[in-house]
């Protein structure tokens, strides 16, 4: 219960943004700190985390 | 090594060089432009040492041709219409509009399995390129000079004239329409019911 509240801290839009934003700057520490709150309860922006990484290997194979 | 063979050597990068010059800069004329000009710096540098692979070197020069191109194009009295309008793509209320009114998504993203076996497929890439294309214009620039051309945030500003926030806004907005469209394209098969 405590764990799902703590990852409500930030929702999921602000979220995606964080892990978009992390791709180009550096995170403050409480931004580091709810957004990994919030990806260890919220499948759907897990996904989309992995999906971000999977996008910047993509356009590096798509440069080979 | 003689001209004529390092001449035979980089054309069957002309392709690649043409495909990334024109996603960035929308402009058939001004893409062919700017290979023109990358193919014959490299023939007359003596830049190559090999350390690097060769797209990867003829990529380097290709990025200052670039951004020369735009600067050039800023500087005309057209520039704001040439460019589109990168106001509204730095807007984020239709990206807002992805989520509900309690900011979770409202489609959440699916599944995607092991996506790493579909890069080496040349269908996966061709399709990458379609989702490029349907980028607003500005927003396929801002992605491709940060993730092909591998650009500093700051020097994208600069370039671009625009600030760090802003930024942020426009690679959100490719990172979200790009996941959403391979998505669409690629990895349908695979979603699941949320």
């Amino acid at each position: 219960m405590i764990r799902k509240a703590l990852g409500h801290i930030i929702s999921c839009k602000d979220a995606s943004r964080l892990v978009s934003k992390r791709e180009d700057a550096a995170l403050s520490a409480w931004q580091r700190l709810v957004l990994r709150l919030h990806l260890s309860v919220c499948t759907a922006c897990s996904r989309f985390e992995r999906q971000v990484r999977f996008l910047r290997s993509a356009m590096q194979q798509y440069r080979k | 090594m003689p001209n004529a063979e390092f001449a035979r050597e980089l054309d069957p990068h002309r392709g690649y060089l043409l495909r990334v010059a024109r996603l960035q800069l929308r402009d058939e004329a001004l893409a062919e432009d700017v290979v023109q000009e990358t193919l014959l710096a490299a023939l007359s540098g003596s830049g190559f040492s090999g350390k690097s692979s060769l797209r990867t070197w003829l990529t380097g020069i290709l990025k200052h041709k670039i951004v020369d191109a735009i600067r050039r194009k800023q500087r005309e009295p057209t520039a704001a219409s040439a460019f589109g309008d990168i106001e509204s793509e730095m807007d984020v209320e239709d990206l807002d509009a992805m989520f509900n009114e309690r900011g979770a998504w409202d489609t959440k993203p699916a599944d995607w399995g092991d996506p790493e076996a579909a890069l080496s497929r040349r269908q996966f890439l061709d399709m990458m390129e379609l989702c490029l294309e349907k980028l607003p214009p500005n927003t396929a620039r801002v992605f491709m000079m940060r993730e092909v051309m591998e650009l500093e945030t700051d020097e994208i500003c600069k370039e671009l004239a625009i600030n760090a926030n802003n930024l942020w806004v426009i690679l959100y907005r490719a990172r979200m329409a790009l996941r959403q469209c391979v998505e669409q394209n690629w990895f349908a098969g695979d979603s699941k019911p949320n």
